[in-house]
């Protein structure tokens, strides 16, 4: 069935020499879908990511956006095409405020005569209300961003990816640093992102997540494409098989109970 | 509650009132945290101190000169700091000032057997900016293509352009320096804008006074007033009541004032002084019954061991310091043991012993606070009493004149101020929630009256009365380069703090990464900083040609680590991402003085070098230790 998706990847490659990076990913993503990508680590997810956002090219392969054929040469170009990435390290700048690192790089402007200035009072106010929207109560939106929790931090960063008009949310292992809590909260604003018509795109290697949350599972495994499955094609015991390779973990699964039962006697 | 509302409740407490999960930080200790604060009291300390042990330091003469040499300075240390804020380094900057101006002198020198280029001055202004630019932008380029640190490639810009003045003056000039005259075209018109100088014997003004203290009482009091409203709970309607007493008391501080500059005498200054004190504390507390929610009870007074211990050991110290000052004879020059003289002993002695005295007291006070408000205003009305009794202690056996003077009156003051705010903080509600409005309208205020009376000093050191002529005071000349320091400076603080440039200058000094991330634009924000180093390395170099109207070939060499220093000492971090350009200026002013201080204390100049040193070694300590507490106060 040829149908437009918001955000379509064919054949997707990327060597660095002769490392192969990933090679012929290709999966798809709709407005108001969730698109998981697991893998071990290793898997190529990071550079997969990368593409995406901008950061690099790839060698072989295009992107489609709505049909249309895109590249994005740098961050800024995917930005504005509305492709909004919430990096691992979140890309913050720990000794600026929350709200400056809210803004950056899109800061509201004023003008006072022929200068611009940044507009500081909506500024706060912004942030602290896109936060409070994520259930996260930013004591003072002048504390350095270094001081915020984990969880926090990563509500900080999703908050702003969303506020500024994504059309797409790639969110790269958000609760992999999170308690239960918190990752509780994550989950529930992808759902919330997805129902407001986002596209999101959640690369995390704990099928347990994503599996609740998601629409289409594409698996890597070592730079190559173990399958772009819908939900209703797997079981989530289906795909944490297949993303620890199947037998391997049969077999840690044998030995373990070897060792406790071994202890217990 | 539903999420909804709970949302809307969240986003009201924060523009209204505040977080109740937050403890309260009233205003005084927000300011206490800004990373500027140690730049701030390290000049009140260095004046203070260069005040007391020199003569003339605080005349309008040596001001003029410090001022001046923080100029040049604190124009550079404000784009290095800058710089330094966005994560690099220029070590360039020095030698970059006397580049531009040598270019320039070359540019409109004479042609001929003088080697000059004869341009117009209108001509080479803008050529020598364009190079200025391109230095920058090759430093800045260089730094992003190689990649290499910034401490690296500007080193090798640094010996590029040394080895370019020094080649090119004796190429073209056949000298190691470079001049020009008057004749070049334009010279009239460009000279009073890089050199202009105002002197201020020339302009007479008899009704300075009127103005200077004028502004400075107004200025006072609108300062004392903010103070209140930042600290204290505002009444929801207000007390009609207290508005005649306000006004009364301000009838009486003028009085009092007019009394004390048409008598003389000490029995009518007498008199004058206790109106005034009087009047002060009867308007301030006007005002605050009018504007201040008041205290119910305030509880009886107790005097508790722990309370009178330090109480007791505090008026012990104080009055040590005035035997001290009493008995040992401060006539003696002789060397008791290095470095004190007689004098200088007694000096230390009675500096120490009230300083111990103080602080005891102010441990009582403390203490006296966590019982009740009564039991502290006792404890700090007798603080107010033996500072006064010490001022007066000072007066009588004080040898050298400004201390018999000035110095008492600081003293009078202080106490007056102690006392007037017990008496205030007794009887009105502190506040312990946030007020945004009142911070706000407080703020304003405090920047009204901090403006009015550096408005005050500054008529006062600009313009001489004919009196003052008369008994032949000496003069002194301000060079335009205060006014191209100030006005530097304010825009690179705007810039920092209100632009996005700003925000992206922090951005990649902190994460440069992180800021690709999101869209910065890193490379261009670099490049950008080190073009408005250049440009401020440019602005030095004319200052300095129209001055002097010649320079060395190595004009500006090695004086890029004093620009460092001095962005150091006033707060900004070598590691980048952290600092203050407004601190900078500052530390570039604590330099000055520094150099210009232990002139005028005729000091041994060989060893001003160790004093800069332990100098930045404190500011250093001190600015970690601010930040420290500023991060924690934060967590």
């Amino acid at each position: 069935m040829a149908e437009t998706h918001l955000l379509e990847l064919e054949n997707l490659s990327k060597y660095y020499g002769n490392i192969i990076a990933l090679e012929g990913v290709s999966t798809s993503v709709n407005a108001g879908e969730v698109t998981c990508v697991l893998g071990d680590n290793g898997a190529g997810k990071s550079t997969f990511i990368k593409i995406l956002a901008g950061v690099h090219q790839q060698s072989e392969g295009t992107i489609r956006m709505n049909g249309e054929v895109v590249s994005f040469k740098s961050p800024r170009e995917a930005l504005n095409a509305g492709v909004a990435t919430v990096y691992q390290d979140l890309a913050m700048v720990p000794l600026m405020s929350v709200w400056r690192n809210f803004f950056l790089g899109a800061e509201p402007t004023k003008s006072v005569g022929p200068f611009k200035m940044i507009d500081k009072a909506t500024a706060m106010r912004i942030a602290k209300q896109e936060m409070a929207k994520m259930g996260i109560d930013i004591r003072d939106p002048e504390q350095p961003v270094g001081t915020l929790s984990g969880g926090e931090r990563q509500s900080v960063a999703i908050a702003r990816a969303g506020y500024f008009g994504a059309r797409v949310l790639i969110l790269d292992e958000p609760t992999s640093a999170l308690g239960v809590k918190q990752s509780g909260v994550v989950l529930k604003r992808i759902v919330e992102a997805r129902n407001q018509n986002l596209a999101i795109i959640f690369i995390t290697h704990n099928p347990a997540h994503a599996y609740p949350v998601g629409d289409r599972f594409l698996i890597l495994n070592r730079g190559k494409s173990m399958g772009n499955f819908a939900k209703d094609d797997i079981t989530q015991q289906e795909l944490t098989a297949l993303m620890a390779g199947g037998s391997e973990l049969q077999e840690l699964q044998a030995e373990l109970e070897e060792a406790i039962s071994g202890v217990k006697k | 509650m539903s999420e909804a509302t709970e949302v809307n409740k969240i986003i009201e407490d924060a523009t209204n009132g505040g977080d109740e999960r937050l403890a309260y930080r009233s205003i005084f200790q927000r300011l206490f945290i800004r990373p500027e604060i140690g730049a701030i009291i390290g000049v009140i300390g260095v004046w203070a101190f260069f005040w007391a042990v020199s003569l003339n330091f605080g005349t309008t003469g040596q001001t003029q000169n410090w001022l001046d040499t923080a100029s040049t300075l604190g124009i550079m240390a404000v784009a290095v700091s800058m710089l330094m804020i966005g994560g690099e380094f220029d070590l360039s900057s020095g030698a970059n000032t006397g580049a531009m101006g040598i270019f320039f002198i070359l540019l409109i020198k004479e042609t001929g057997d003088l080697g000059g280029l004869g341009l117009s001055i209108w001509l080479a202004v803008p050529l020598s900016f364009a190079l200025a630019m391109a230095i920058g932008y090759a430093n800045g380029f260089m730094v992003e293509k190689t990649a290499l640190p910034s401490f690296i490639v500007t080193l090798a810009t640094f010996f590029i352009l040394r080895g370019l003045k020094l080649g090119l003056s004796k190429l073209l000039t056949g000298q190691i320096s470079v001049t020009f005259t008057d004749e070049a075209h334009g010279y009239s018109f460009w000279q009073p804008i890089f050199a202009g100088t105002w002197q201020r014997n020339e302009h007479i003004w008899n009704g300075r006074d009127v103005f200077y203290i004028g502004f400075l009482v107004i200025g006072a009091g609108i300062m004392a007033l903010s103070a209140c409203e930042m600290h204290f709970v505002r009444r929801a309607t207000k007390a009609a009541s207290g508005l005649p007493i306000f006004a009364a008391g301000i009838a009486g501080i003028g009085a009092a004032i007019f009394l004390m500059h048409t008598t003389d005498g000490v029995g009518a200054n007498v008199l004058a002084a206790a109106v005034l004190a009087v009047s002060v504390v009867v308007g301030l507390f006007g005002f605050a019954t009018w504007r201040f929610e008041p205290i119910a009870n305030a509880g009886k007074f107790q005097l508790t061991p722990t309370i009178a211990a330090p109480l007791v050991a505090g008026l012990v110290a104080v009055g040590a310091a005035a035997v001290a000052s009493f008995v040992i004879d401060s006539d003696n020059a002789e060397t008791l043991f290095f470095p004190f003289t007689v004098q200088g002993l007694r000096a230390v002695l009675m500096m120490a012993l009230s300083a111990i005295g103080l602080a005891l007291l102010m441990v009582a006070a403390n203490r006296a606070l966590r019982l009740n408000l009564t039991t502290k205003l006792v404890v700090s009305t007798i603080t107010a009493a033996a500072i006064a009794g010490f001022a007066f202690v000072i007066r009588a056996s004080a040898e050298v004149a400004k201390f018999r003077t000035e110095l008492f009156s600081v003293f009078l003051l202080a106490a007056l101020a102690l006392f007037a705010w017990a008496v205030l903080g007794a009887r009105f509600a502190e506040r312990r929630r946030l007020d945004a409005s009142a911070d706000r309208f407080g703020v304003r205020a405090l920047i009204f009256g901090i403006s009015l009376m550096v408005a005050a000093v500054t008529l006062r050191h600009l313009f001489v009365t004919q009196a003052e002529l008369d008994a032949g005071v000496n003069p002194a000349r301000f060079s335009v380069r205060m006014l191209w320091f100030f006005a530097f400076t304010a825009v690179m603080v705007w810039i920092l703090g209100r632009t996005r440039f700003g925000s992206w200058t922090f951005a990649v000094g902190g994460n440069a990464q992180a800021a690709r991330q999101v869209g910065v634009p890193a490379a261009r924000t670099k490049t950008q900083l080190f073009m408005i180093v250049s440009g401020a390395a440019w602005l030095v170099g004319m200052l300095l040609s129209f001055r002097l109207s010649s320079l060395q070939a190595g004009a500006g060499d090695g004086e890029e680590f004093e620009y460092i220093i001095a962005a150091v000492v006033g707060g900004t971090m070598l590691t980048g991402g952290h600092g203050t350009t407004l601190g900078a200026a500052f530390g570039a002013a604590i330099m000055a003085m520094s150099l210009v201080g232990i002139q005028a204390a005729r000091w041994n100049t060989d060893w001003r070098w160790v004093f800069l040193g332990v100098i930045l070694l404190l500011a250093v300590i001190a600015n970690r230790f601010i930040r420290d507490r500023a991060d924690g106060a934060r967590r």
